[in-house]
């Protein structure tokens, strides 16, 4: 081989070379580019995921509020009323946004009689009952559409879900492990693919997880199907199907998509809400009341604590 | 012309290959343990895991030039460990103490005699370094504000262990003053959630940790540790093997800021970015660590971790540590951590409080500052004859 083409080769593997570092670079980086399937041919969820939905506010669809609690305006009607006093001081910053819905079919949640009664009731009392505002493990299927994102480590016969809410996890098992012998907050998670869609049958749940923040709620006969199908390498359609004959007359479906968060350096952070709610659940039981009052240019707020008369002290915390 | 370049072109395939080769090739990759590899090549760490025997973290002074047990010792420690009471031990009925004893040994975990003398490996004398000046300062205005709280009661005035440095008086000005340092411990007083430890605020976890179980999930690019540890307490932590820098040092969480990469068969995570509100022996934001978990056979998990801060220990050192392999079946038994949902005890020790001094304001009981809500169950029940604990 001639000189010359001994200098063009090492050239041109320079430039190859370089090309291809660089390719490769960029794959492990930007997680884009991750493989569309795994080492086992199934597809590749693994990753940082969050919805952009107004799920968490309300399942069923819903126009904007002027916040998360409202009270009569000037008018009677449902459409004129105005901020509450908690959210008051927080202006456009409180309102809740509007939705489409996520609820399949015609958006209404097939409840008993005496469970649409209850589900107004949580409404009428969302800051004593919803676990949300208690930093509550969130349950299934709620997890998933929380505002904050959630990772999902898939290997083979195990897939963990951690949830930036509340440091919550489940396993998802793809082999055979029997469930818990007492109920739970996250559930049982079991998983098969069914070609390429994880479907997941999580059961063993307990009464006290709530669906969102509008009163929709689960008894502990709760059996959800979830199934997590890729419809992009950067997005999931998410489905659960809930079962709860002691609540609902007829199984009923939600369904919504779940984006990838791109940011190649993405990880989920701390949510410290066990320490950040601690005031908000134990406040009222200080020896001297701590948040008392705050005021702005044009407003001031006032907060009197009170404690509840005998079990009901303690009964506000399993509402 | 075009045969030169064929073989310019075959060089370059061969060098490129080589290059490309070189580069996708795990380092140390010569002889994995069978099964103990993933389907996409790394090293398989998964599985829950648990350390299943007892080995106190620093060498007991009576050990001091022993680094192991031989089995007839263990047989032995086994056997006086076992012989002893622990929290099953009633003192006197209806005490505070007796009352603190309904936590009974049920709720130990009393596990066999391990082969080592001590967790930590390096110094090699098995003992954790000197505390720096700046430390032992620490230590000491914190353990002044703990034992002021105290002063008034029963415990200081029958000169309880738990008493060593005080002295039993009249209830001190100071319980009036706001802890010298973000408080993680139980103090001597109940004025809100504040004064109470992080175990009954259900946020005990800390980063290293040596106890409970393990259960960890990989992923191409990723582990995830969760650790079922202190009742309830669990937590879940994920590593990311992408190279990344750490977060911004303005962002500090509670376990820290995890790093990982491989080397050979061991995963190496760098952690830094703790918060000043987690509290590991006295370290909080200055905390480092750096940890090393190999898989050295199909039912045993190494763990090493060397812990640095220099604001805390004249020197840097190590803890080894050997997991086994756990049986997921068996283990289902639930890792849920749910002590925040259940924590009736907090709310309840608080309104209790305020009764006791409504109920002294009203002459109708004593001063809540002489009882003692900060203490544990002492060693009446005996003494482990392994860990001088009770």
């Amino acid at each position: 081989m001639s000189r010359r083409s001994l200098i063009a080769a090492v050239l041109i593997t320079a430039v190859v070379t370089a090309i291809v570092s660089v390719s490769m670079t960029t794959r492990l980086a930007g997680q884009s580019t991750r493989p569309a399937r795994t080492a086992d041919g199934k597809p590749n969820i693994s990753g940082v995921w969050q919805v952009n939905n107004e799920a968490n506010w309300d399942l069923q669809p819903h126009e904007a509020r002027a916040g998360a609690v409202t009270q009569r305006g000037i008018y009677g009607y449902a459409y004129a009323q105005v901020p509450a006093a908690p959210v008051l001081a927080l202006g456009a910053a409180g309102i809740v946004p509007g939705s489409i819905g996520v609820v399949q079919g015609d958006g209404q949640i097939p409840y008993t009689a005496d469970a649409a009664k209850r589900k107004a009731d949580n409404a009428a009392h969302w800051i004593d009952r919803d676990p949300e505002l208690k930093c509550y493990l969130p349950g299934i299927p709620r997890a998933t559409y929380m505002p904050q994102p959630f990772q999902i480590v898939q290997s083979g016969n195990k897939i963990q879900m951690i949830y930036t809410f509340s440091n919550a996890a489940r396993t998802i098992h793809l082999d055979t492990v029997a469930g818990p012998p007492d109920d739970t907050w996250m559930g049982h998670s079991v998983g098969r693919w069914d070609g390429d869609t994880l479907v997941v049958d999580v059961t063993h749940f307990n009464d006290k997880t709530w669906l969102d923040r509008a009163g929709n709620f689960h008894s502990d006969a709760l059996h959800v199907t979830e199934r997590f199908t890729p419809v992009s390498s950067d997005a999931l359609r998410y489905e659960a199907t809930i079962e709860d004959p002691k609540v609902f007359t007829r199984p009923w479906t939600i369904a919504m998509p779940v984006y990838r968060r791109l940011e190649p350096n993405i990880q989920l952070l701390d949510y410290p809400c066990i320490d950040f709610t601690e005031e908000f659940m134990y406040g009222h039981l200080r020896k001297q009341q701590l948040v008392k009052h705050w005021e702005s240019d044009t407003m001031a707020v006032d907060i009197t604590r009170k404690v509840p008369p005998g079990e009901q002290l303690f009964d506000w915390y399993g509402k | 012309m075009r045969k030169r370049l064929l073989q310019a072109l075959g060089v370059v395939g061969v060098i490129v290959a080589v290059i490309v080769l070189l580069k996708v090739a795990p380092a140390g990759s010569a002889s994995p343990a069978p099964g103990t590899r993933t389907a996409w090549g790394d090293p398989d760490l998964q599985g829950i895991w648990t350390d299943e025997y007892q080995t106190p973290l620093q060498r007991p002074a009576k050990y001091a030039t022993k680094e192991t047990f031989t089995d007839e010792e263990r047989a032995e420690l086994d056997r006086q460990r076992a012989g002893i009471l622990r929290r099953d031990q009633r003192v006197e009925i209806g005490s505070e103490r007796d009352v603190a004893g309904a936590y009974n040994a049920v709720f130990q975990s009393i596990k066999h005699t391990g082969k080592r003398t001590s967790l930590v490996v390096d110094p090699p004398d098995g003992r954790i370094p000197a505390l720096t000046a700046e430390a032992r300062q620490r230590a000491d205005t914190d353990r002044q504000f703990r034992l002021a709280l105290l002063q008034a009661t029963q415990t200081c005035k029958d000169g309880d262990a738990a008493c060593a440095g005080g002295k039993f008086g009249p209830p001190s000005p100071r319980r009036n003053e706001v802890a010298p340092f973000y408080n993680t411990g139980r103090l001597n007083r109940s004025d809100g959630p504040e004064d109470r430890s992080m175990t009954e605020r259900c946020m005990a976890a800390v980063m290293p940790d040596f106890g409970g179980y393990r259960r960890i999930v990989q992923a191409p690019g990723t582990v995830s540790i969760f650790y079922d540890v202190g009742q309830g307490q669990g937590w879940q932590r994920v590593i990311t093997l992408e190279q990344v820098p750490h977060l911004a040092s303005s962002v500090r969480q509670r376990f820290g800021d995890s790093r990982g990469h491989w080397e050979g068969n061991t995963l190496v995570v760098d952690v830094t970015n703790f918060s000043p509100k987690s509290d590991f022996m006295g370290a909080r934001e200055n905390l480092h660590l750096v940890e090393r978990w190999t898989r050295s056979d199909a039912k045993t998990l190494e763990y090493t971790v060397t812990i640095e801060d220099p604001t805390t220990w004249t020197k840097s050192w190590t803890v080894k540590q050997e997991m086994n392999r756990q049986d997921d079946q068996a283990n289902r038994v639930y890792y849920e951590p749910r002590c925040h949902e259940g924590n009736y005890g907090l709310p309840a020790l608080l309104s209790g409080m305020r009764a006791d001094e409504a109920a002294f304001a009203a002459g109708k009981g004593p001063d809540p500052a002489t009882k003692d809500t900060a203490t544990d169950f002492g060693t009446e029940g005996g003494v482990d004859a392994l860990t001088g604990g009770g």
